[in-house]
């Protein structure tokens, strides 16, 4: 029983949220509208924590997925103005984000620089850049193709009120590769055996600085697949928008790593993370809880998660 | 003692929530104030001026601040329209949040613009009126220099909301046959302003070296005024009598303005008007009979060295 509730705290708290809003907000939170909303509401961020997560396996961090966020949108919408197609502005954009992702890669695992410190680095290289290449301008309007902007905006219709939100098919389909590589892969256990013991899994013949390389490789990837959603649905690029990505990412990463007996991070938990978040800027929002209360509550409730599940190890 | 640990979050989260509950009392009306750039001082008084006039009436205002973040504006457009509150009023470029305004729009629900942007979402957009500040400060050359004489004009005709001041000064000039538009500069704003709007202005200077030459520089914004009158300081020029205009009365301006020399005026918006104006656009809307006209101009005031101490 105990040792139920230990694995599974953070996840009840979750759902008494979750039944605490439905409760005060009985009319319009427990629909399916809300549901849809809260999960495009956090698509961005959830694309990023899932990608995070999979550094985070490692023992890693990657601080620059803010700064890599606005860049892969800044260099997409300039694509666009300069009268490029939409899948040429992504794909630059995409590419920028795996580049960047290897060099945070190359730095951590070739040069040695900790990971705090080389993505620290390079979120100030990454947000100079996005300022440099757009001349510190927020690029929107006609520049922005509506095929891009109108991205954000469709789904699958499911009744005639409701549908599901192409963002939210975006972040599920990221959910599903990254889950699948941590978890069914080779690739992604030996990211595991790294964060257990980096030496031990050196011994054993893994290619620690190749898998860490490529990792952060992955999570600049998954930075710039959320600076394009985030581009689309303001439809606009401008060069700080995604600054606000990084701690939220790496807060829902923290919040599902209680949930694991270990305390390592693993994906599925990091959605539950990031649905902690969403849920309660939502249901705050409904409840007409003032902003900055809002912010209070929310840090928290997030160091109340850790500390919990830290003492209990402690102590259990 | 695991378990009490790990049952502590959500009992806190229940305890908060009694606090807060209790705060949300029933009220005349429910509105969502939503904006990304309350640190802003500007914003944190139309902000401010609205939270008065609601009080009065009663209201139960939210004011959400996004810092910075225009995506989340999305999100709790979303989430108002979800509430069903009984208004919105946004503060941030109405073209970056169109997909929550539609969803708040389908909820039947209206929104109020603070100096946000043209749009056909906005019942209406209070902003002060671009128009009436080129004609005050384009008059106040044309009298100053008693309908004579030449003008430089600094204008910037790529970005709208500033091209209407210039529309404005050019037939406010045009309409006094001894006014000689000299130059109609658009300095290159990457640097600010200040910096190429100087540059410029000395070329134009050392161009009509006379005395007299130049009567006045008419600015569309502050930071050009402020680069003329660099230029005119470095040339030894300030005692030929130039008048200079800008628009905005930043602090930079109106400490110019104060120091009594060539930059003699700007204009100032009243931002606390803005948002008593914007309650006002709001209580219309909720009584059922919104504003007619998609854009409410408040006020703004000339400053020039008899009132920029106010």
């Amino acid at each position: 029983m105990a040792s139920a509730l230990k694995t599974y705290g953070t996840l009840i708290g979750f759902v008494l949220v979750v039944l605490f809003f439905w409760i005060e907000i009985p009319d319009t939170f427990m629909t399916a509208k809300n549901w849809l909303n809260i999960s495009q509401q956090v698509s961005m961020l959830a694309v990023v924590a899932f990608t995070m997560t999979i550094v985070m396996v490692m023992g890693d961090f990657d601080l620059s997925v803010g700064s890599m966020a606005s860049l892969a949108g800044i260099v997409a919408a300039l694509a666009f103005r300069d009268g490029h197609g939409v899948w040429v502005g992504v794909a630059l954009a995409l590419a920028v984000g795996l580049v960047g992702g290897l060099l945070n890669g190359a730095l951590v695992a070739y040069v040695g620089i900790l990971p705090f410190v080389a993505t620290l680095g390079t979120l100030t290289v990454y947000s100079g850049l996005a300022f440099l290449v757009s001349g510190g301008k927020t690029i929107f309007g006609r520049d922005i193709p509506t095929a891009f902007s109108g991205f954000a905006r469709s789904g699958i219709s499911l009744t005639d009120t409701v549908s599901l939100p192409s963002l939210t098919i975006v972040a599920a389909l990221v959910l599903l590769v990254v889950w699948f590589t941590l978890e069914q892969t080779t690739f992604g256990r030996r990211l595991y055996a790294i964060g257990g013991n980096k030496e031990a899994a050196r011994l054993a013949g893994i290619r620690v600085r190749r898998l860490r390389f490529l990792a952060f490789g992955l999570s600049g990837l998954g930075a710039a697949t959320a600076g394009l959603m985030y581009a689309s649905r303001v439809a606009s690029a401008n060069p700080t928008q995604g600054s606000g990505l990084m701690l939220d990412a790496i807060a829902a990463v923290f919040l599902g790593m209680t949930m694991s007996e270990e305390g390592e991070p693993h994906v599925l938990a990091t959605l539950v993370g990031v649905l902690i978040l969403g849920v309660l800027g939502n249901g705050l929002t409904q409840m007409s809880i003032d902003s900055y209360v809002r912010e209070v509550l929310i840090g928290s409730i997030i160091v109340l998660a850790v500390a919990s599940s830290s003492l209990g190890k402690t102590k259990g | 003692m695991t378990a009490t640990l790990r049952m502590r979050l959500p009992a806190a989260a229940l305890f908060l929530s009694a606090v807060f509950a209790t705060g949300a009392a029933m009220a005349a009306g429910k509105i969502a104030v939503i904006t990304p750039y309350l640190a802003q001082p500007g914003t944190q008084f139309y902000v401010e001026a609205f939270q008065a006039a609601a009080k009065d009436k009663a209201w139960d205002v939210n004011v959400i601040d996004t810092k910075g973040d225009v995506a989340a504006v999305i999100s709790r457009l979303e989430d108002a329209a979800t509430q069903k509150v009984d208004a919105v009023v946004i503060n941030v470029d109405p073209a970056q949040v169109e997909a929550g305004l539609a969803a708040v729009k389908d909820a039947g629900i209206p929104v109020v613009g603070m100096d946000a942007g043209a749009s056909p979402y906005l019942v209406t957009n209070v902003t002060s009126n671009g128009y009436a500040m080129a004609a005050d400060t384009a008059a106040y050359v044309a009298n100053r220099i008693e309908g004579k004489g030449n003008v430089v004009m600094f204008v910037f005709d790529a970005f709208p909301p500033v091209q209407v001041r210039g529309v404005i000064a050019d037939a406010v000039f045009g309409n006094n046959p001894d006014i000689k538009v000299l130059d109609r500069v658009t300095p290159d704003v990457s640097d600010g302003g200040i910096a190429d709007s100087r540059a410029k202005m000395e070329a134009i200077l050392a161009a009509n070296p006379d005395k007299g030459s130049i009567s006045a520089v008419w600015a569309a914004w502050d930071q050009p005024a402020l680069g003329a009158l660099q230029a005119i300081e470095a040339a030894g020029r300030q005692d030929e009598g130039i008048v200079i205009t800008g628009i905005d009365a930043n602090p930079q301006a109106r400490e110019a303005i104060a120091a009594g020399g060539n930059f003699e005026a700007s204009m100032a918006q009243d931002f606390h008007g803005i948002g008593a104006a914007a309650a006002e656009a709001v209580a219309q809307t909720l009584s059922g009979k919104p504003p007619k006209s998609s854009v409410t101009y408040v006020p703004t005031k000339l400053i020039t060295i008899d009132n920029v101490k106010e």
